[in-house]
């Protein structure tokens, strides 16, 4: 470890540079939304706020383990819609949250498995692994609801959603506790720390006797489990859902991720830029909806902002090595 | 990650190091053919059965229908075959498709001519596979990063052009894309194979075919050799706008409307085309025939399930596990060499 500390220390310098703009970005937002917005600061709209971040925030933690390991999961979307509809769903059908709580996380947990178990044992590329397996999931999730709406909720997952605490609700809360432990578990044990050796270098990862299989699958069912418990309180807080719910959301995930300065390629990435990341996500959509600015130019500013983050932490790491960058890989 | 033994013991490997390299080539060789071979006997087996539970499988009125979306996503994977032997991927490409077409309706809008029209779509296409391609071969970051955001932007810019509605009423002389045939194959189809014999050639008999496998293979040796990486780059991203713009005149020639979000879809279809094709998604090795015979798959099955009656949302169930099953088992036929991560 010694001999990696000079290594790894220049490292979190840089990555705490990588932070210290995106802070910096995140000011220069909040002063342009003081000037043209001022309801934005009110303690209402900041509870708003947190509650709209609470599920990309879990959901972004375990997408960040995935990322870590160097892969990536475009499944998560379709995971997330599974869980909750098979919630909503055999909840409607009055099982209890006692019983339902816990199958739904091992859903969560099974899907995330089958990506792990593609990747590790058929040594298929996780994107495409994760491809297939998004059109899997979603496809049989359509054809088991026939694309028809659960337009109510189960009264416990009702009151799992409704705002308490000054208008914040459970997911701030879980969110919270998520992301401590997602620290504790990638800081403090050997699998967390495994996940950023394999990231980087599966190969040198191997040399030091990590297993090639356990990182893919610690990565990928983490995922699974912390989009299951994004699920609940998705649904929780939508109150109605299909199986169509949360199409294309693996992408606003992996952007808050990358905004956060997590390197694709594996290896890199903190806990606290994927914070950053969607913080500034979620702040830029509530401020533009604040302004009543139409959709669709949402959507420009948020493709804007995710690709200056990606410059921005580009720049320096090509700034760092200019020669020996390696060849950027899907 | 095969040789676990300790370094002395593996000084063996090195004793005839030329039978190696050249048993590595055949296996390359090979591993490059097997798995769209595999695809075909799949699709071959899958097509005997369909025409034999159903009718219409082989009618000329259902391979008509079938050829002509075939082209649409076959022109995208067509770019993105060349994106992914670069060594990238372009998440952005469904979103490039919504932007021609809605310049195309703008154009249409102000009723300019048919030539015009589809040279507005075109260089929206253009200009979009441009600016990933700016970003990524000039400013050096990684594509999947950049098409991400891009994909953002350019929905957005679309939604933003065409105000959220779609265009209608075009000119006949656009519609006629859809409606000529020659002896019976539609246009649409016959201008996909005619581009894709262009991308066999540009590929395997041009210097710049030759850049693109080898930034795919490895961008810095590319770039020690003195090989315009840069350049290779940005013209990958831009051939790949073009067809994009090509894809939305044709999709906006056969629906006879414009909408922004018309190439959804297209994206992962194309990816998914190359990869079935047996294109390594790490780059450095393509194949036009394999990418043919990817999005054929894909859309024959989709078509023969369609007309045995396969509830739709298992269709798109069942086309994902052929995408599995089959770089599944082009794997393991491969042997299962451990040293391509």
């Amino acid at each position: 470890m010694s001999s990696s500390s000079i290594v790894s220390g220049r490292l979190r310098l840089s990555f705490h540079r990588h932070e210290a703009k995106l802070t910096c970005l995140l000011f220069v937002l909040g002063i342009a939304l003081a000037v043209t917005a001022p309801r934005f600061f009110s303690s209402a709209n900041l509870a708003l706020l947190a509650r709209s971040m609470g599920v990309l925030l879990i959901v972004s933690v375990g997408m960040l383990n995935v990322i870590l390991a160097g892969g990536i999961d475009v499944s998560a979307g379709a995971i997330l819609a599974v869980v909750s509809v098979v919630l909503v769903r055999l909840g409607n059908h009055g099982l209890p949250a006692s019983a339902m709580l816990p199958l739904g996380l091992l859903a969560g947990a099974g899907l995330g498995a089958v990506n792990a178990t593609l990747i590790a044992e058929l040594r298929i590329p996780p994107i495409v692994a994760t491809l297939g397996t998004a059109g899997l999931f979603r496809g049989l999730l359509l054809e088991w609801t026939q694309g028809e709406w659960e337009s109510s909720i189960p009264p416990w997952l009702n009151s799992i959603g409704s705002p308490r605490w000054g208008g914040l609700d459970a997911s701030v809360l879980a969110a919270a506790l998520l992301i401590l432990a997602a620290a504790g578990v990638l800081h403090r044990t050997q699998i967390g720390r495994a996940l950023f050796r394999f990231g980087d270098s599966p190969l040198a990862a191997a040399r030091t006797g990590i297993s090639a299989r356990q990182p893919i699958y610690f990565a990928y069912i983490s995922l699974g489990l912390l989009t299951a418990i994004g699920a609940v309180f998705y649904a929780a807080q939508l109150g109605a859902v299909q199986g169509n719910a949360a199409n294309g959301y693996e992408l606003t995930v992996i952007a808050a991720v990358v905004l956060g300065g997590a390197d694709i390629l594996g290896g890199r990435g903190t806990l606290l830029g994927t914070f950053l990341g969607v913080l500034l996500l979620c702040s830029l959509q509530q401020g533009l909806v604040l302004l009543h600015v139409a959709t669709f130019w949402q959507s420009i500013a948020t493709g804007t902002i995710v690709l200056f983050g990606v410059i921005l932490s580009s720049a320096q790491r090509l700034h760092q090595t200019p020669l020996l960058q390696r060849s950027p890989s899907a | 990650m095969t040789s676990t033994s300790p370094a002395p013991a593996s000084l063996e490997k090195f004793e005839n190091p030329s039978a190696t390299f050249a048993r590595r080539l055949v296996d390359l060789r090979l591993s490059g053919h097997l798995q769209p071979g595999v695809v075909t006997l799949l699709v071959l087996s899958f097509c005997v059965y369909a025409g034999y539970r159903s009718g219409d499988f082989w009618s000329a009125l259902n391979w008509q229908l079938l050829t002509q979306s075939l082209a649409e996503a076959g022109l995208v994977s067509l770019g993105m075959m060349f994106v992914i032997a670069s060594g990238g991927i372009d998440l952005s490409a469904g979103a490039i498709v919504g932007v021609a077409a809605v310049t195309a309706g703008i154009a249409a809008h102000h009723n300019l001519p048919v030539a015009a029209i589809e040279a507005a779509a075109l260089a929206g296409g253009i200009l979009c596979g441009a600016f990933n391609g700016l970003l990524i071969g000039v400013l050096r970051i990684s594509s999947i990063l950049v098409t991400l955001g891009s994909m953002i932007l350019f929905s957005g810019i679309a939604l933003a052009l065409s105000n959220g509605s779609s265009f209608a009423g075009f000119p006949d002389g656009l519609l006629w894309w859809n409606d000529a045939a020659l002896l019976g194959i539609p246009l649409e189809f016959l201008l996909f194979l005619a581009t894709a014999v262009v991308a066999a050639v540009l590929l395997g008999y041009t210097l710049w075919g030759h850049y693109v496998i080898a930034v795919g293979s490895n961008r810095v040796a590319a770039r020690y050799s003195g090989y315009p990486v840069a350049l290779t780059l940005f013209s990958v991203y831009a051939l790949q706008g073009l067809l994009c713009g090509m894809t939305g005149i044709l999709l906006v020639a056969r629906l006879a409307s414009a909408r922004a979000d018309m190439g959804q879809g297209l994206m992962l279809m194309a990816i998914a085309a190359v990869v079935l094709g047996g294109g390594p998604i790490e780059g450095g090795s393509a194949s036009v025939l394999g990418t043919l015979v990817g999005v054929a798959a894909f859309y024959i099955v989709q078509d023969g399930l369609l007309l045995l009656d396969v509830p739709p949302f298992v269709q798109h169930a069942l086309t994902s596990i052929l995408l599995l099953v089959s770089v599944a088992t082009g794997n393991l036929l491969r042997g299962n060499r451990e040293d391509r991560r």
